[in-house]
């Protein structure tokens, strides 16, 4: 049985290896020569303006979870859109319920108001309950 | 396989009742939310409702035993059996306790407008047990315990402002993470050897082939990893103090109890499904020879509650005592399992009954002491024996139950422990297990010396406790008293719920 993995592991060993040879056999057969525009970071085009190193607002990243929830729900109809008829109402009912409980979380995030884009104000946590001395932690 | 027609999945969710009752509260209960957007009040009293038609429903199919979602003719993803409907009633009465635990609770409060979320979560936390605890197959183990862990970290840090609750809640991610991580693995090996994922498919695969090998048994103790971090056995116990001191008390209670109940019983399914031979008639199970679990599950007791007594010795912080204690009886639980007989399972249950009546009762009394107090550091419960009698009186039996002298309920449980290893001649371990329990006696015994002996240095404000807080420890209470005496209705009822789909 453990032998049967050694199918695996060959697989892997070529696939690191592929990307190794594939890598230094461009370095030596690719030309390099680096102009400053060439070296800019690729923002569409744009002269990309400050560094790339920035924090991102987190609300983006809640955006695109709702995106990614949406695409996936495409991705499950469609096949039950092809089929659905042939199971009759049962069939409607199984796509029914699951877009149901989807719209249900869009509602959710809506009415929470977590589509606004108004910035909230901003509430540090603080130490409740807890005997730490913060001067002393931040000394040491 | 064959052809999954749609008839065949209406039969399947005429069995899932219980679990359908769930859902259908958890949308209850974000409509409400979000219809009534300032007023919170209903919420627990319609999750109380749904909950009550769930337990109907569990009891209505209680002596059901059979497969759900078949992937072949006898062949489920589901199972509808005693043992998991009795695991079922016992993490939906638990849910039960909590919620009215959380009615009280000051940290919850706090959290005011958030309560929608914190019930939710609670609810999918329910679903996610409910499949732990009747799944027949790898994926869907993974997947409930997915779903249950994700719930848990986000409640355990549902106090956003404190940062005590944001530590528990990261600490408990990670921890978490790599467990079950390290059980996609163990579950793939499986996979990979077997070519199933139905834990008895694999059952009559293994049978037929006899295999002997060192990758079944990596793969067996993978899959325990994360298992063993959902009971908080010993190697994988490190989460356990942090996340139960950070967390608000209600949820520690919770993961306490119901997350610990699923985890057991998921692992007592697991192991007695994958790896059984024969069971015979005195109810002795025969496991396949692949992997020694006996020697595995009493090393890891051992260590487990061991570790979980010492430690405890040293903690000032009630709720860390209380983790800890909570490793140590998780041993003990353990022990019944390492038996690797039905006696061991039916103490396993009856244990579990009790120990979820004595552990939530002391998480209550913390909680309510530290409603008033604002702490839960040992020192401060200096002389409250005069200032709160009640209060302090019910937090002794609760320890007194825990250590496990008569006549509390905590005796029966402890004693049909030992019964089972004794009958098992297993008396070495039932004697390291009796000495541990010594060894608990001191710290318990620790937290009444500072109530009852201890004068309070400092000055403290006067102790009113409301009725609807008396009413709720006593009927905590009651049972402990109780089963200590008359536990044969109990001892019954667990007797007849040991029968595990298919054997």
């Amino acid at each position: 049985m453990l032998i049967e993995f050694g199918k695996v592991f060959v697989f892997l060993l070529i696939a690191i290896v592929f990307v190794i040879v594939a890598l230094i056999a461009a370095k030596f057969i690719r030309p390099a020569r680096p102009t400053h525009e060439k070296m800019l970071t690729y923002e569409c085009g744009e002269n990309p303006i400050g560094t790339p190193w920035v924090k991102f607002n987190i609300r983006f990243y809640v955006v695109a979870l709702i995106f990614l929830i949406f695409d996936v729900e495409v991705v499950l109809l469609i096949p039950w859109a092809l089929v659905y008829k042939g199971f009759g109402l049962g069939g409607f009912l199984v796509g029914a319920i699951f877009l149901f409980m989807l719209g249900l979380g869009m509602a959710y995030e809506w009415r929470k108001g977590d589509l606004e884009w108004v910035k909230p104000k901003v509430i540090l946590p603080t130490l409740k309950n807890v005997q730490v001395d913060i001067k002393e932690d931040a000394a040491a | 396989m064959n052809t999954i027609s749609l008839e065949y999945l209406v039969d399947s969710l005429k069995l899932i009742k219980p679990e359908i009752a769930v859902t259908i509260t958890l949308v209850l209960l974000v409509l409400v939310d979000l219809i009534m957007n300032k007023n919170k009040k209903f919420l627990p009293y319609i999750f109380i409702g749904g909950l009550t038609v769930t337990l109907y429903f569990i009891i209505a199919q209680y002596c059901t035993s059979s497969f759900a979602f078949n992937i072949s003719k006898n062949l489920g993803m589901v199972i509808v059996d005693p043992f998991g409907n009795f695991f079922k009633i016992l993490i939906a009465g638990s849910s039960i306790i909590i919620i009215l635990f959380s009615m009280l609770s000051n940290e919850i409060k706090d959290g005011a407008d958030r309560q929608g979320e914190y019930y939710v979560l609670i609810a999918g936390m329910i679903l996610g047990m409910f499949f732990m605890v009747s799944s027949a197959d790898l994926i869907l183990i993974y997947v409930s315990i997915e779903m249950l862990s994700l719930s848990s970290y986000v409640l355990a840090g549902f106090d956003k402002q404190a940062i005590r609750n944001s530590e528990a809640s990261l600490k408990y991610v990670i921890y978490g993470g790599i467990s079950s991580g390290i059980m996609l693995f163990g579950i793939s090996i499986l996979y990979g050897l077997t070519g199933s994922t139905n834990l008895y498919e694999i059952n009559s695969l293994v049978q037929a082939s006899q295999v002997h090998g060192f990758t079944y048994i990596l793969s067996g103790f993978l899959i325990f990893v994360a298992i063993g971090f959902k009971i908080s056995a010993a190697p994988f116990h490190f989460w356990t103090p942090d996340v139960y001191e950070g967390a608000p008390i209600p949820i520690t209670a919770y993961l306490s109890i119901a997350s610990k109940a699923a985890g057991f019983a998921l692992l007592i399914r697991f192991v007695k499904i994958t790896f059984i031979q024969s069971v015979d008639p005195n109810g002795f199970w025969h496991l396949l020879n692949i992997i020694d679990w006996k020697t595995f599950i009493i090393i890891i007791s051992i260590l487990t509650m061991t570790l979980g007594n010492f430690a405890a010795i040293w903690q000032n912080n009630m709720k860390r005592l209380l983790a800890y204690s909570s490793i140590a009886h998780a041993g003990y639980l353990l022990l019944g399992l390492a038996v690797l007989s039905n006696e061991g399972i039916a103490a396993i249950l009856i244990y579990f009954v009790i120990y979820g009546f004595m552990n939530l009762g002391a998480f209550l009394v913390v909680m309510l002491i530290s409603n008033k107090l604002g702490s839960e550091e040992i020192d401060d419960y200096d002389g409250l024996g005069s200032k709160a009698p009640f209060l302090s009186v019910s937090l002794a039996i609760f320890l007194v139950s825990l250590t496990g002298l008569p006549p509390t309920a905590g005796f029966i449980g402890k004693l049909y422990i030992f019964l089972a290893l004794v009958d098992a001649k297993m008396i070495v371990v039932a004697v390291i297990a009796l000495l541990n329990t010594v060894v608990s006696l001191y710290y318990y015994a620790r937290v009444l010396k500072h109530m009852f002996l201890s004068d309070s240095t400092k000055e403290t404000p006067a102790f009113t406790t409301s009725i609807s807080s008396i009413v709720f420890v006593a009927l905590m209470l009651a049972p402990i008293l109780i089963f200590g005496i008359y536990f044969t209705p109990l001892v019954d009822f667990a007797k007849s719920s040991i029968a595990l789909m298919g054997f």
